[in-house]
């Protein structure tokens, strides 16, 4: 079994390095292959809004860059692991920049869903996905960020997902539980 | 607050003036240009990348009374470098505090017809707000944006009265240095048809026209490709994607490079 981990923190945030190794340690540990991606350091260039991978090369982003390596990686993973900073309740650029790029892995088919216009399905399996958030002391963007996770849910439409904050001020120590508690969540341990 | 002076229009498309969020933006600033505000263009993604283009969007930010943020909606909230500029601009606030008060709106389109698909990306704007002492000033979310085709709102056309009659009542609401009114969010953020039309007409004309598009690239046999899937045994056919050669591969990537520099 694969995880893939987008990391999409900034430069020096050890919270989420520290969640990064321990979702790592406690996968490898279960004989997962597990490759983390710290998307600062990747060249993925910003979507464009062409929808020239729904239209010209249907299921692939028309920029060669390391954005196709990565939704590539995604959509080929059993475990999908997005890591990042909660930003106003939402996503960093970091991680951003490579969920903007996935899109080509849906089709442009609209269609009812939950009583909602959606996107199609490209393909016939999607990894489990894993949300977590850290959020700064004094911040209480938790609902925002959870809403929005649930609502990215309902486009993708993974087999199994979770979503958790994680606050920054809390002990480190308290890492591997609370990482735990999360993969236990989206069934890859027991 | 008192009355503002002058007004940026922040375009977080990376179509820039050839966006719904430029149409839709330049006919809110243009009714403020009316009441005597002076106007500022900033487009996000050509900011955010170098040094000065940030240096010039903080700048421009600090001097304006009234921001209007004019976003498209990628994946339930924004793109990435409307995000970079968010965390940009909030770090500047926290190192050079603002010496006036300022009023922050937006406004969002997206290609779904349900205005609701917007309402967390509204909130993610107004903690922004909140987090980087802006004055909220509402957010209109604007659905079905395909049917506006990026071109300049025209206040007699059918489709985009609701639209524009909103815009106008939320220009007299700014220009004021005031939040805009629920009625005129409510009435810009109103679809010119029924909800189920538009559904109805979404899942019928939107699905034809992708095939159409997909049509003048030739690529209409291709549309359920699943390049990145594993094959039967288990291995990865995105390396030489179906029915094609390494150099055919080669060429289309080529090509791909042509049509993106072309864009």
């Amino acid at each position: 079994m694969k995880a893939v981990i987008f990391n999409g923190a900034k430069e020096g945030d050890l919270t989420i390095k520290a969640i990064e190794k321990d979702v790592a340690s406690q996968l490898t540990k279960e004989k997962w292959e597990v490759e983390p991606i710290e998307l600062r350091n990747m060249h993925i260039s910003n979507c464009v809004g062409c929808f020239g991978c729904w239209v010209k090369t249907p299921g692939t982003c028309v920029i060669d860059d390391e954005g196709q390596e990565t939704t590539r990686k995604a959509i080929q993973s059993d475990l999908l692991v997005w890591l990042t900073p909660v930003t106003f309740g939402g996503y960093s650029s970091e991680l951003k920049k490579a969920l903007d790029r996935i899109i080509p892995i849906l089709l442009p088919y609209f269609q009812s869903y939950h009583g909602q216009i959606h996107h199609k399905l490209r393909y016939k399996k999607y990894p489990k996905i894993l949300v977590i958030g850290v959020q700064e002391p004094g911040d209480d963007y938790e609902e925002t960020f959870m809403s929005l996770v649930g609502r990215n849910m309902l486009n993708f439409r993974p087999p199994v997902y979770a979503a958790s904050v994680f606050q920054r001020d809390k002990n480190p120590e308290s890492i591997p539980a609370f990482v735990e508690e999360q993969l236990k969540k989206v069934e890859v341990i027991s | 607050m008192s009355q503002p002076r002058n007004v940026l229009l922040l375009i977080g498309s990376p179509r820039g003036e050839r966006s719904n969020s430029h149409a839709i933006g330049k006919f809110l600033v243009n009714k403020l240009e009316e009441k005597g505000l002076v106007s500022e263009e900033a487009f996000v993604t050509r900011s955010v990348n170098t040094r000065e283009g940030t240096e010039r969007l903080l700048k421009s930010v600090e001097n304006a009374d009234v921001i209007i943020l004019a976003t498209p909606l990628y994946v339930d909230s924004f793109p990435s470098p409307t995000i970079k500029a968010l965390e940009l601009i909030h770090e500047h606030r926290k190192a050079v505090l603002p010496t006036k008060s300022q009023l922050l709106v937006t406004i969002i389109n997206s290609g779904f017809p349900e205005k609701e698909h917007m309402d967390i990306a509204v909130k993610i704007i107004r903690n922004f707000a909140q987090a980087s002492n802006f004055k909220w000033g509402g957010g209109i979310r604007v659905g079905w944006g395909m049917a506006l085709n990026s071109e300049p709102l025209n206040e007699k056309k059918g489709m985009t009265r609701k639209l524009t009659a909103g815009l106008s009542l939320a220009s007299v609401n700014l220009s004021e240095g005031q939040p805009m009114s629920e009625e005129a969010e409510k009435l810009a953020s109103t679809l010119f048809v029924p909800l189920f039309v538009a559904k109805t007409m979404t899942r019928l004309f939107g699905n034809r026209n992708w095939n159409n598009l997909a049509k003048e690239n030739n690529a209409n046999g291709k549309m359920y490709d699943r390049p990145y899937e594993f094959n039967l045994q288990g291995e990865d056919t995105q390396s030489v994607p179906r029915g094609k050669s390494e150099t055919q591969n080669k060429a289309s990537l080529q090509e791909n490079k042509e049509y993106w520099r072309k864009i």
